[in-house]
C-alpha cells in the first residue's frame, strides 16, 4: 500500500525566527489572549459554559504560534494559563454547586485543534478529578496519553508543564494495598504518569538540538538550557510523592529514568538530568543505588562532563555524612569509598581523552570523601593519592605538572584537602602525599608548603616527636632549602624580598609548635633535626630559622635544670645545649648585622647563669666575651654600639655566676668602653648604668660560694663624679638639662640605697644646679618632654621631703 | 401550500398518534442548510396513524369527490426534478365524495408500514416519507402532504474488524494506523493510533476528516459529490521514528447519516477516514479508508451541547510563519491559501 502524496509547486521555506519583530509578535499575542480572555469572562459570568469554553479555544490558539522564541513564548504560556486559570476556577465552582454538566470532557474534545484541544481537556480534566466526576487514575492516564499528539517540542514541553503543574496536588499518593484507594489509583499510577511524561518531554527537549540550521546551533543550546527546568519539574514531582521510598526508588524510578538519560543520547540532556536527580532525590537514595548511578555514568556520551556529575554526588554524600549528628548514617553495607574509587578507577579508564585536571579533581572529591567519611581510615585516603601519582606516572613518569596549568590548580586543590580536615599529624600519616606534592611545580608546591604551615599554626598544632618533625621537614623542603627547579631562587633569597621574609618567618614560628612535652630527651632530638635540616638552607634562611632553634635549647636547659634529680646526666646535657648554641650563633655572626648574634650570646650568658651547672662561669664567660667581641667589631654605626653597650651593661649586671676575677675584668671592660663612646650622652648614660655594676651586680664570693653583690661605693661615686664632669662638658643646653636630671635621679637611687659618700647637700647642690640651668633654656614645645622629665623628679622629691631620711632637701620653687 | 389560492377554503392539519411521547428530529429541508423543520421519527414497521383536521374558513362549505390519503416513500433525484421514484405508496380513501360544511377531523391508520430506508436529505438526492392528504375536487385538488423522519435502526455489526494497515512512500515515509472498528454507530468514538515507522520528511501538522461520498444515477450518469464533514487535527509538530500518536474522535458531534449502499439503485452514501499529513512545505500525504456507519438505537439522551460545540469549532488551518511575516510572501497565490480553499474536494480517492 502507498500513500498518496499531492504536489504542491510553491516552496514556503526561509521563515526563519527573526528576533527583530519578536517583541512585536509577542505584544500581538498577547493582546489577542487578553481580548479572548476578556470574552470568556464576561459570557463565563452569563453562565454560558459553551460560549466560555469556545473563547477559551480561541484564547488558547494562540499557543499554536511558532514564531516567537522559548522565552517569548513562555510569556505567553504564562499568561494564558492564568487566564485559563478563570475557566477552571468557574467550571469547580459550578460543580461544588452542583450545577456542573458531566459531558464537557467530551465536548471539549471536538475542539478542532489538538494544541486548545488538549489544554481545555486537561483544565475540564483537573476539575472533573476534583469533583470526583470521573475516575482520577483513568483521566490521568488518558491525559498523559493523549498529549503524545503534540509533537512540536517547545509546544509539547509547556503542554505537558502544563499538565504537570495542573496534576501537582492530584496524584495518587497512597500504598498500592489500600483497597479503597486503589481504584482511583495508587502511587504506581503517579509513577507510571510521572515517569512517561517525563521521558515525552524528555525525547521533546532532546529533539530540539536537532531541528533547524545547524548555524544556530549555540542559540538552539542556549535556548534548550533556558527550557531544562520544564523537564527536570518531572523529577522535582517525583521526589515529593510521600510514598517513594528507597525500595521504589531504586526498582521503579531510577532505572526509568535512567533509561531515558541513558538512551536520549544527549550530553546537555544527560548532565543536566544527572545533576539533577543528584539534587532532588534525598541522599538515603543516592547511597542505596549507587551502583546503579555509577554505572550509568558510564554509559553516557563521551561529550557529558562526567566530572561535575560524580564531584556533585560525591560532594552531596560527603556533607552528609558529615553533617553534625548524622556521623553514623552512612549504612554499614554501603561500601561508599570502596564503591566510588573502583567507578572512578573504570570511568577514567573507560574516556581515555579525559583531561588531566578532571582526573585530579574527580581524585580530589574521592580523598575528600575519604578523609570525611573514614576518618580513622588512612589507608584510604592514602590510596587515592597513591592512585593520583600512578596516573600521572603512566603519562608520563617523574615529570612535574607546568606550573599554572588547570591541572596543577587542581592538584593544589586537592593536597589541600586533609590539610583543612586533618591536623597535620594526620596528614603526615598520609604517606603518599609527599608524592602527591612533587607532582607539583615550584610555584605549586611552595603555595601548598605554606597553607600547610599556616595550617598548624592556625590550629595551634603540636608537634611532639622528632620523627614526625623530620617527616614535616620532607614535606616542607620547598621552603627549607633551594630548589633545583627554581630559577629565580638566587635573586629571590634575599633579607629585602618580602615573600622570602613572609615564608621564612613562618617556618620559624612552626619552630615553636615543635615541642615534647614532658620529654626534654625527645625535645633534643628535634633540636638536633632542626638544626641538621636548617643548615642547609643558606645563611639567608638561618637568620630566621636558627634563633627560635637557640632560643628553644635555651629554654631546654631549663627544662633539664628543673629535673635534675632525675636524670643525672642534665649538667652534661646543658654542656652539649650550649656547645651547640655557640656553633650557631657562631654561624650567624657571618651575617652583616652583629646586633642578633649579640643578643643571643648574651641570652646564652644568661641562661647558663641561671642554669648554675657546674661549668656555668666558664660558659657564660665565653659567651659575654664572644658578645663583647662582637660588640668591639661594630665599630662605625655609634646608635647601634651603644645599644649593644647597654645590652652588654644590662646582661652583666643579671649574670651571677661569675667570679670576683672574671667580673672585675668585664665590668671595668665595659665601663672604658662607656668612656670611649663617641658621644657625650651616650658616654654619660652609659656611665650612670655601669653604676650599678659597681653596686648591685653579683659575683661569687670564694670563700663562701655564694653570689653577692658588689657594693663598690667608690667606683659608683667615680662613675658618677665622672658622668657629672661630662655633663658639664655638654654644649646643647636642652640635652645637658636632661642629662642633669638623670644624674639627679641616680643620685637619688644611690642616696635611697644608702650609698655612704652620697648625702643630702650632694643632692641639693644638683638641685640647685638642675634648676638654674633649666631656668636658662627657653620652654619651647620640642622640650616639653624633658620639662615634664623633670616635673616628675621634683614631685617625687617634694613627696619625699616629709620623710625623715630627707630632711634639709631645698627645693626652689 | 395552497398555491393557487383556491385552497384557501380550507386548512389542514396532520395530527399524529403519540405525538407527545415521539422524539422530534430538526432535519433540514433544502441543502443551504439555513431552511429546518422539525420532523417526528419513525421506524420500520412501526405503525403510522392520527387524525387529519380539516378546517373551513367561516361559512364556506367543500364539495368534493372523495377525499385520499397516502403514505408515501420517495426518491427525488434533486438535478433532475423530473425522475422521482416511488418505492411505498400507501393509500386510504377517507371520505366518499360529498360536501364538508364544518370542521371535520377523520381518523387514519396505516398498520405495521414497511419503512426500508432511512430519511436522507443529500445534495443531489432526497430520500423522503410523508403523508399526502388529497380533498379531490372538480377543478383543483386540496392537497396537503407532511413529512415525517424514518431513521433506520441497526443491530451491533457481527463482524467488526478493526481497520490496520501499514502505509508509506518509500524511503520516505512509513507508518502504520490502525482504527479500532471498521463499523461506528453515529454516537460512536474512532479510537486508534498512528504508529511512525520512518520519518524522512518534516511534518509539519496531521489531521483525520471524515468524507461523505454521495454517488446518484447509474450507468453514464453517476454523479458523485464529497464533502467533509469534519476535520480533526491529531498531531502537531514532526514526530520521529517510533512515535504513537493517539487518535479519539467523537463523532455524535457531527452530521452523519448511516451509511447507505445502492438504495433502490437509486444512490449511495458511503464515509471514509482520511488520514491527511501535512509537511513543511505543504505538501499533502493521505490515505484514505472507508467505514461504515449505522444508527444504534437510542438509550442515552442526546448530547446537544457536544453538537453545538462541534458546529462552532471546526479546526483552524494551522498558523504559518508567512502569514503574520509581513513582507515575506503576502502574494495573493499563497500555497497556504491555495490550499486551504481547495483542500476539501482535491483528495482523490485510493485504495
Amino acid at each position: 500500500m502507498s500513500m498518496q502524496k499531492t504536489a504542491d509547486s510553491n516552496r514556503s521555506s526561509n521563515a526563519g525566527l527573526s528576533m527583530d519583530n519578536q517583541e512585536k509578535l509577542l505584544a500581538d499575542a498577547l493582546q489577542n489572549v487578553r481580548q479572548h480572555a476578556f470574552a470568556m469572562k464576561r459570557v463565563l459570568d452569563q453562565q454560558s459554559v459553551m460560549e466560555g469554553l469556545k473563547h477559551a479555544a480561541n484564547m488558547l490558539g494562540e499557543l499554536r504560534t511558532s514564531l516567537l522564541s522559548p522565552k517569548n513564548y513562555y510569556e505567553l504560556h504564562v499568561v494564558v494559563v492564568e487566564e485559563l486559570h478563570h475557566l477552571e476556577l468557574y467550571l469547580a465552582d459550578e460543580f461544588e454547586h452542583g450545577r456542573g454538566s458531566h459531558d464537557l470532557y467530551e465536548v471539549v474534545q471536538y475542539a478542532g485543534n489538538i494544541v486548545p484541544r488538549l489544554y481545555l481537556l486537561i483544565t475540564i480534566g483537573h476539575v472533573y478529578i476534583r469533583a470526583n466526576e470521573l475516575p482520577r487514575r483513568e483521566v490521568l492516564r488518558d491525559l498523559v496519553e493523549m498529549c503524545r499528539g503534540v509533537q512540536h517540542p517547545l509546544r509539547g514541553l509547556f503542554l505537558r508543564n502544563y499538565l504537570l503543574q495542573c496534576v501537582k496536588s492530584l496524584l495518587p499518593d497512597t500504598e498500592e494495598d489500600n483497597q479503597e484507594e486503589s481504584k482511583t489509583g495508587t502511587i504506581l499510577d503517579s509513577l507510571d504518569f510521572i515517569l512517561l511524561n517525563f521521558s515525552e518531554m524528555n525525547k521533546l527537549w532532546v529533539r530540539m538540538q536537532y531541528q533547524g540550521h545547524t548555524r544556530d546551533l549555540q542559540r538552539r543550546e542556549q535556548e534548550r538550557r533556558e527550557l531544562r527546568i520544564l523537564v527536570g519539574t518531572n523529577l522535582v514531582r517525583l521526589s515529593e510523592l510521600e510514598c517513594v521510598n528507597v525500595e521504589r526508588y531504586k526498582t521503579i524510578v531510577l532505572p526509568k529514568i535512567m533509561e531515558q538519560v541513558v538512551s536520549c543520547r544527549d550530553p546537555i540532556a544527560q548532565e543536566y538530568l544527572m545533576e539533577c536527580i543528584i539534587q532532588v532525590f534525598p541522599d538515603e537514595y543516592h547511597l542505596n543505588t549507587l551502583n546503579e548511578f555509577l554505572k550509568a555514568c558510564r554509559e553516557l556520551s563521551s561529550n557529558v562532563n562526567i566530572r561535575n556529575i560524580l564531584i556533585s554526588l560525591i560532594d552531596r554524600l560527603t556533607a552528609y555524612s558529615t553533617r553534625e549528628g548524622t556521623q553514623q548514617n552512612i549504612p554499614e553495607n554501603v561500601e561508599l569509598f570502596e564503591i566510588f574509587s573502583e567507578q572512578i578507577a573504570e570511568v577514567i579508564k573507560s574516556r581515555i581523552n579525559m583531561p588531566s585536571e578532571d582526573i585530579v579533581a574527580l581524585q580530589s572529591a574521592l580523598l575528600n570523601l575519604s578523609l570525611k567519611c573514614y576518618r580513622d581510615q588512612y589507608e584510604y585516603g592514602n590510596k587515592v593519592l597513591e592512585n593520583t601519582r600512578k596516573i600521572f606516572d603512566n603519562i608520563a613518569s617523574d615529570t612535574q605538572v607546568p606550573t599554572g596549568t588547570q591541572t596543577a590548580k587542581e592538584l593544589v586543590k586537592m593536597l589541600k584537602i586533609p590539610i583543612d580536615c586533618y591536623d597535620i599529624l594526620d596528614v603526615l600519616k598520609l604517606n603518599h602525599y609527599k608524592l602527591g606534592l612533587q607532582l607539583l611545580s615550584y610555584r605549586e608546591r611552595h603555595t601548598v608548603c605554606m597553607y600547610i604551615i599556616n595550617g598548624i599554626l592556625d590550629k595551634e598544632t603540636i608537634i611532639p616527636t622528632a620523627e614526625q618533625v623530620t617527616q614535616l621537614f620532607e614535606l616542607l623542603s620547598t621552603l627549607i632549602v633551594d630548589q633545583a627547579d627554581n630559577p629565580s631562587e638566587a635573586s629571590r633569597q634575599t633579607i629585602t624580598n618580602e615573600d622570602f621574609v613572609e615564608e621564612q618567618n613562618l617556618v620559624a614560628r612552626l619552630y615553636n609548635n615543635f615541642q615534647a612535652v614532658n620529654d626534654p630527651d625527645q625535645q633534643y632530638h628535634i633540636i638536633k633535626i632542626c638544626q641538621e635540616t636548617f643548615k642547609n638552607g643558606g645563611l639567608e634562611r638561618m637568620r630566621f630559622t636558627y634563633p627560635p632553634i637557640i632560643m628553644q635549647a635555651y629554654a631546654l636547659t631549663f627544662r633539664y635544670k628543673t629535673i635534675c634529680e632525675q636524670d643525672e646526666k642534665w649538667e652534661k646535657k646543658c654542656q652539649k645545649l650550649f656547645q651547640l648554641c655557640n656553633q650557631l650563633v657562631n654561624t650567624l655572626t657571618k651575617l652583616e648585622t652583629n646586633d642578633l648574634p649579640l643578643r643571643l650570646y648574651l641570652q646564652g650568658a644568661l641562661a647558663a647563669s641561671e642554669i648554675g651547672s657546674e661549668n656555668a662561669e666558664t660558659i657564660a664567660y665565653e659567651f659575654f666575651s664572644q658578645a663583647y667581641t662582637l660588640y668591639e667589631e661594630q665599630a662605625g654605626d655609634t646608635r647601634a654600639q651603644c645599644a649593644s653597650l647597654t645590652l652588654l651593661i644590662g646582661t652583666l649586671e643579671k649574670v651571677t655566676c661569675f667570679g670576683e676575677e672574671n667580673h672585675s675584668t668585664l665590668r671595668q671592660s665595659l665601663t672604658q668602653a662607656a668612656t670611649r663612646l663617641v658621644k657625650r650622652p651616650d658616654q654619660v648614660r652609659t656611665l650612670l648604668l655601669c653604676t650599678h655594676l659597681f653596686w648591685s651586680a653579683q659575683r661569687v664570693n670564694e670563700s663562701t660560694q655564694k653570689s653577692e653583690q658588689v657594693r663598690d661605693g667608690e667606683k659608683v661615686l667615680a662613675c658618677l663624679k665622672k658622668a657629672t664632669k661630662l655633663t658639664t662638658q655638654i654644649m646643647d643646653q636642652s640635652v645637658q638639662v636632661q642629662l642633669y636630671n638623670e644624674l639627679l635621679n641616680c643620685y637619688i637611687y644611690y642616696f635611697n640605697q644608702n650609698h655612704p659618700d652620697i648625702d643630702i647637700t650632694v643632692l641639693n647642690s644638683l638641685i640647685e644646679k638642675l634648676q638654674s640651668e633649666t631656668s636658662k633654656i627657653s620652654s619651647n614645645e620640642s622640650d616639653e618632654f624633658i620639662h615634664n622629665q623633670i616635673k616628675k623628679t621634683f614631685d617625687y622629691l617634694r613627696q619625699q621631703s616629709q620623710v625623715e631620711k630627707f630632711q634639709g632637701l631645698q627645693i626652689n620653687n | 401550500m395552497d398555491l393557487l389560492g383556491l385552497g384557501s377554503k380550507v386548512d389542514i392539519d396532520f395530527i399524529l398518534d403519540s405525538q407527545d411521547q415521539r422524539k422530534q428530529v430538526e432535519v433540514k429541508v433544502d441543502d443551504n442548510n439555513n431552511k429546518r423543520s422539525l420532523q417526528y421519527i419513525y421506524y420500520d414497521g412501526e405503525d403510522v396513524g392520527g387524525s387529519v383536521q380539516i378546517k373551513l374558513k367561516k361559512n364556506s362549505k367543500v364539495e368534493h369527490q372523495g377525499i385520499r390519503l397516502e403514505f408515501i416513500g420517495q426518491i427525488e433525484m434533486l438535478n433532475d426534478r423530473s425522475t422521482i421514484h416511488e418505492f411505498i405508496n400507501l393509500s386510504k380513501l377517507l371520505a366518499f365524495p360529498g360536501e364538508l360544511t364544518e370542521n371535520t377531523s377523520i381518523d387514519f391508520h396505516f398498520p405495521s408500514v414497511e419503512k426500508p430506508y432511512e430519511s436522507y436529505i443529500g445534495i443531489n438526492v432526497k430520500l423522503r416519507y410523508f403523508l399526502r392528504l388529497t380533498i379531490i375536487r372538480r377543478f383543483t385538488n386540496t392537497i396537503a402532504e407532511r413529512d415525517i423522519c424514518v431513521q433506520q435502526l441497526s443491530q451491533y455489526p457481527e463482524i467488526n474488524n478493526s481497520i490496520k494497515m501499514e502505509v508509506g512512500i518509500e524511503d520516505c515515509l512509513h507508518i502504520e494506523f490502525e482504527y479500532n472498528k471498521s463499523k461506528y454507530h453515529l454516537k460512536d468514538v474512532i479510537v486508534g493510533k498512528i504508529y511512525f515507522l520512518l520519518v524522512r520528511i518534516k511534518i509539519k501538522h496531521m489531521e483525520i476528516a471524515i468524507l461523505k461520498k454521495e454517488s446518484t444515477g447509474n450507468g453514464p450518469n453517476i454523479y458523485a459529490e464529497t464533502e467533509t464533514i469534519a476535520k480533526y487535527e491529531i498531531m502537531d509538530g514532526a514526530p520521529v521514528r517510533g512515535e504513537s500518536i493517539p487518535i479519539r474522535l467523537f463523532l455524535g458531534g457531527y452530521d452523519l447519516t448511516p451509511t447507505m449502499k445502492d438504495i433502490q439503485r437509486k444512490f449511495s452514501v458511503r464515509y471514509f477516514l482520511n488520514l491527511v499529513l501535512v509537511d513543511e512545505e505543504e505538501r499533502r500525504y493521505f490515505k484514505q479508508q472507508e467505514i461504515v456507519l449505522w444508527r444504534k438505537q437510542d438509550k442515552v439522551k442526546t448530547k446537544n451541547s457536544a453538537k453545538q460545540y462541534a458546529h462552532f469549532e471546526p479546526p483552524n488551518p494551522p498558523i504559518k510563519p508567512e502569514d503574520s511575516a509581513a513582507g515575506i510572501s503576502g502574494s495573493g497565490n499563497s500555497p497556504v491559501n491555495g490550499r486551504s480553499s481547495s483542500g476539501n474536494n482535491s483528495d482523490s480517492t485510493s485504495d
